[in-house]
């Protein structure tokens, strides 16, 4: 029989192999994904042109297309298990603590995946300056995984309640507002040569505070 | 099924005790309080629809917390909270699916890391031959019929060999064949681990040491 430690981590390690093995049998959340991205980057860029000049509107532009880009998938990787009858299955399997850090582990992985087309292909159509590397990196891996975390938090939420769709929405607004504002104003300040630590520590800070309440919350998840 | 493979792990002492037990959905009586203490070998739940023989697997699986009482389930003397029991408990039930588009190997594969038994691979392999599904480990769990389903669900109930085995109609959708292996697995597995199968099936009751009989009220009484 197994131990408690060893069977969590094998547990993580196996819901975020499943999730994306489905997600390559099915091509369910990365396809519509990347059609929104890749549209949105396309049509802005045929309306407005590239705007190298505008870098506050540069980084809204680029975080509002991560954030609707990925929403979909990230608010419905626990609506899928109820919504397919799995839940059952994962609850006899993993506890919900583990179950939720491997689901916030897909959705990071999930995200890299969306970022890994969208970042090239926003410098280019949007004509953006090049960035300061390391600063747009680290708030890019920082924005992630705050939007990550509060997204898989609000999604073992709401997942077993009824009229989910219209709960996620109410309930992720405030959630998400401090890592968009965060984001936001990193982005463009490293763009603008501006400092990027106050934006960082605010990400960071959000990401672990979420993280935290989350680690407290999951084991009372789904309590029938 | 092939009997003949169903060895289990040694025996392990686990006790399942309900103390006043109930549980109740909103304002609608689903388990009426129960009072007993299993040690062992085979336990028919039975009862009319609604009566709670699903509630009371699920309550004993740490699925559903009961609204009233305790049920406290130990192994070798060591009470297990709710969230510990699914490493000893195997539930199989109809309200378990699996993932269609993985393989029906890949889904007990899955499971059989996640609950961080050791060679996954081969625990899963193992599960599906006991239950006579191994020759379709590379279907798509989508792709199965619903008696073949149900042996898929019988195969994850077993994997890693659990003290206390869960059955909620383990013979629906069974064909004649594959009723006269299960049962004959049930008396096998028994010897080491407790038994308790929710059933109204006489075939089923009948294998039973001892049956708890749930009352229930009648459909739709509220309380």
């Amino acid at each position: 029989m197994p131990t408690e430690p060893s069977s969590s981590v094998a547990a993580i390690w196996a819901i975020l192999r499943k999730e994306c093995r489905s997600e390559w049998r099915t091509r369910y959340g990365i396809s519509a994904a990347l059609l929104f991205a890749i549209t949105t980057l396309t049509t802005v860029s045929f309306a407005v042109g590239r705007m190298p000049d505008r870098t506050d509107v540069l980084a809204a532009l680029f975080w509002i297309v991560l954030l609707f880009a990925s929403l979909a998938s990230l608010s419905h990787s626990f609506v899928r298990e109820v919504e397919g009858h799995t839940m059952t299955l994962l609850r006899q399997v993993a506890s919900p603590t583990a179950i939720a850090l491997g689901k916030l582990l897909w959705n990071l992985v999930f995200l890299a995946a969306i970022e890994l087309v969208t970042v090239p292909l926003f410098l280019i159509l949007m004509g953006a300056p090049p960035p300061r590397w390391a600063a747009f990196l680290a708030l890019l891996a920082l924005g992630s995984l705050a939007l990550a975390a509060s997204s898989t938090l609000v999604g073992a939420l709401i997942a077993q309640s009824r009229g989910r769709g219209a709960l996620f929405a109410a309930v992720s607004l405030p959630l998400l507002l401090p890592v968009l504002a965060g984001a936001v104003s990193g982005t463009r300040a490293q763009w603008a040569g501006g400092a990027v630590a106050a934006p960082a520590q605010l990400l960071a800070s959000y990401a672990l505070a979420i993280l935290a309440v989350s680690l407290v919350l999951y084991d009372h998840l789904w309590e029938e | 099924m092939s009997g003949a493979a169903l060895t289990l792990a040694p025996p392990r002492t686990v006790a399942v005790e309900a103390r006043s037990l109930a549980h109740r959905f909103g304002a609608r009586v689903a388990l009426e309080p129960q009072q007993f203490r299993l040690d062992g070998g085979i336990v028919a739940v039975t009862g009319p629809n609604g009566s709670g023989k699903s509630t009371l697997l699920r309550i004993v699986a740490g699925l559903l917390r009961p609204s009233a009482g305790e049920c406290v389930v130990s192994v070798a003397g060591r009470a297990l909270p709710p969230l510990a029991r699914r490493i000893h408990a195997g539930l199989m039930s109809p309200m378990l699916s699996f993932y269609e588009e993985l393989t029906v190997g890949e889904n007990l594969e899955f499971a059989a890391e996640a609950r961080g038994l050791a060679a996954p691979r081969r625990a899963a392999a193992a599960a599906l031959e006991r239950v006579g599904l191994g020759a379709r480990a590379a279907d798509r769990a989508g792709a199965l019929s619903s008696g073949l389903l149900q042996r898929l669900r019988l195969a994850f109930a077993t994997l890693g060999s659990p003290a206390l085995l869960l059955l909620d109609e383990p013979g629906s959708h069974l064909d004649e064949e594959g009723r006269g292996a299960l049962e004959t697995w049930i008396r096998s597995v028994a010897r080491d681990a407790l038994v308790m199968l929710a059933t109204n099936d006489e075939r089923e009751w009948r294998l039973a040491d001892r049956t708890i009989q749930l009352r229930g009220r009648d459909l739709g009484d509220p309380a």
